[in-house]
């Protein structure tokens, strides 16, 4: 907004109003209460502790969080200690800073706090809860990168010799493989998700890259192996299409149809392959 | 594995005996001659070869198999509905409630009328006693506790079997696309609807002559 408005006249600027709150709005406001669910160690009770930060417009909660981290101290005026998260990129593209804000995940960095007012005041932070919770806000997330290894997400290039350019693929491919591609990882999908826990349930973020390098013309040649990888007990078939994940995805990617294509390719495998041997 | 076929159990062979059944039942539907049509379609399906062995290999093992492992399923499951209250997220939760509600109405459906187990309610099965099989039934329903619990039984049962029939098309990869899956789920809402009427229609069909509808497609 501010390259924009400082390139153009003092007139034209004034057409531009409708980028800020009504200021009115504005004034009424001082603090934004802000309540978070805190741990101090891993495996001691959780409990919850109430924040009031400065208000000023177009805040997200990272912003919070930065202003109580610089002032840890309670809406009581209690001394407290530092509320820890994670955060990255600060533009909903690394997803380290997924949370649970007023009773549904996202990205804080991209929940912004004029809109989270509107559904919930005081705002609401707590962790993910499908995740080991590390302290306060912060989650190890590292179950999602063996869930990629369990389904051998990638790709097997060049040995030892050149295999060459590969096939070309349809434009229709190459969209929906783009969709698959832009996953960040941030596990939204599996918080949502009713059935998914530890062991359980490998979830949609998997089963999506399984249908991503699957459709590859080179990641075909080890198709098999990334169908049995969602083949066992905590595979694919425990979905229980709520289609949570499709609604909750941050990229807008579509999980559920890469779950039903691999319905599909299971079922096939699952049915036929043991007539091959 | 396990999961797929109970979802298969659940289509064939659970799924054409729900609609066998619903056949047999109707035929108490016509207003003059409902009485005697229903005896004799219930003394027709005693006289089946090897009626016994196809009753447990067909629905008395598929059953169990579909309860038991329902159960198991229904125990892992983490609601979420009031955080993400998406219409498909509820579908999700109430499959699996009347899949609860269904394992207690099935149970007692088979002691009462296949079985007749329950002192003082039952205790003659309608199997064994084709020539009072309308009276036994009608006596049952003209209690009207147990009328409830059928009209909510056979509710759960529809719902149960209408939502499982696109659970089955979806989780055996049949129908992928979102458009796709959004034009079969209102035709099984649809087909669900036109059981649930019919069904009602016949339940009732033991307490007046014609059912509900008063034979009004006679």
């Amino acid at each position: 907004m501010s390259t924009h408005t400082d390139r153009t006249s003092s007139t034209e600027a004034t057409a531009d109003r409708s980028y800020t709150p009504a200021p009115e709005r504005q004034s009424e406001r001082k603090f934004v209460d802000i309540r978070i669910k805190r741990r101090d160690r891993p495996g001691a009770e959780q409990r919850w502790e109430d924040f009031s930060v400065p208000y000023r417009p177009n805040l997200n909660i990272i912003s919070c969080l930065m202003d109580i981290q610089k002032n840890p101290v309670t809406k009581d005026g209690a001394k407290t200690t530092p509320v820890v998260w994670d955060m990255n990129c600060l533009e909903q593209v690394c997803g380290i800073c997924t949370m649970i804000v007023n009773g549904k995940v996202r990205q804080s960095c991209s929940a912004l706090v004029d809109q989270l007012l509107k559904e919930k005041d005081p705002i609401t932070l707590e962790p993910m809860t499908k995740f080991p919770n590390v302290r306060d806000l912060a989650v190890d997330r590292s179950r999602m990168f063996e869930h990629l290894k369990q389904v051998k997400a990638w790709i097997e290039i060049d040995g030892t010799h050149d295999l060459g350019a590969g096939p070309k693929m349809t434009q229709d491919e190459v969209a929906e493989r783009y969709a698959y591609s832009r996953c960040m990882t941030c596990g939204c999908c599996l918080e949502a998700c009713p059935q998914y826990d530890e062991d359980q349930y490998i979830g949609p973020q998997a089963i999506a890259q399984v249908r991503y390098q699957n459709m590859h013309p080179s990641g075909k040649m080890t198709r098999d192996e990334r169908l049995e990888g969602i083949m066992g007990d905590d595979g694919i078939t425990n979905c229980g299409n709520a289609q949570n994940c499709v609604r909750v995805c941050p990229m807008s990617i579509p999980l559920t149809k890469a779950i039903y294509e691999e319905n599909r390719e299971t079922i096939l495998h699952g049915l036929f392959g043991w007539l091959k041997r | 594995m396990l999961r797929k076929l109970h979802q298969l159990s659940g289509i064939v062979p659970l799924g054409a005996f729900l609609l066998e059944h619903l056949y047999t039942n109707s035929k108490a539907a016509h207003p003059e001659r409902g009485v005697a049509d229903f005896n004799q379609a219930v003394a027709d399906l005693q006289a089946i070869p090897y009626v016994l062995f196809i009753e447990i290999t067909f629905i008395f093992i598929p059953l169990l198999y579909h309860a038991v492992y329902g159960l198991f399923i229904t125990w892992e499951t983490r609601p979420n509905n009031l955080s993400y209250p998406y219409p498909r997220n509820w579908f999700y939760t109430i499959q699996r409630i009347t899949g609860i509600i269904l394992f207690f109405f099935i149970l007692f459906h088979l002691l009462n009328f296949r079985f007749g187990l329950i002192p003082g309610l039952n205790e003659r099965a309608v199997a064994h006693y084709p020539n009072e099989a309308y009276e036994i039934v009608s006596r049952e329903f003209q209690m009207l506790p147990i009328l409830i619990i059928y009209i909510i039984g056979i509710a759960s049962t529809v719902w149960h079997f209408a939502n499982g029939i696109w659970l089955f098309l979806v989780d055996w990869g049949i129908v992928i696309g979102e458009r796709a899956q959004r034009v079969t789920g209102y035709a099984c809402i649809g087909f669900g609807v036109l059981l649930y009427v019919l069904w009602i229609n016949v339940t009732f069909a033991f307490l007046r002559p014609g059912g509900l509808l008063g034979g009004l497609l006679y």
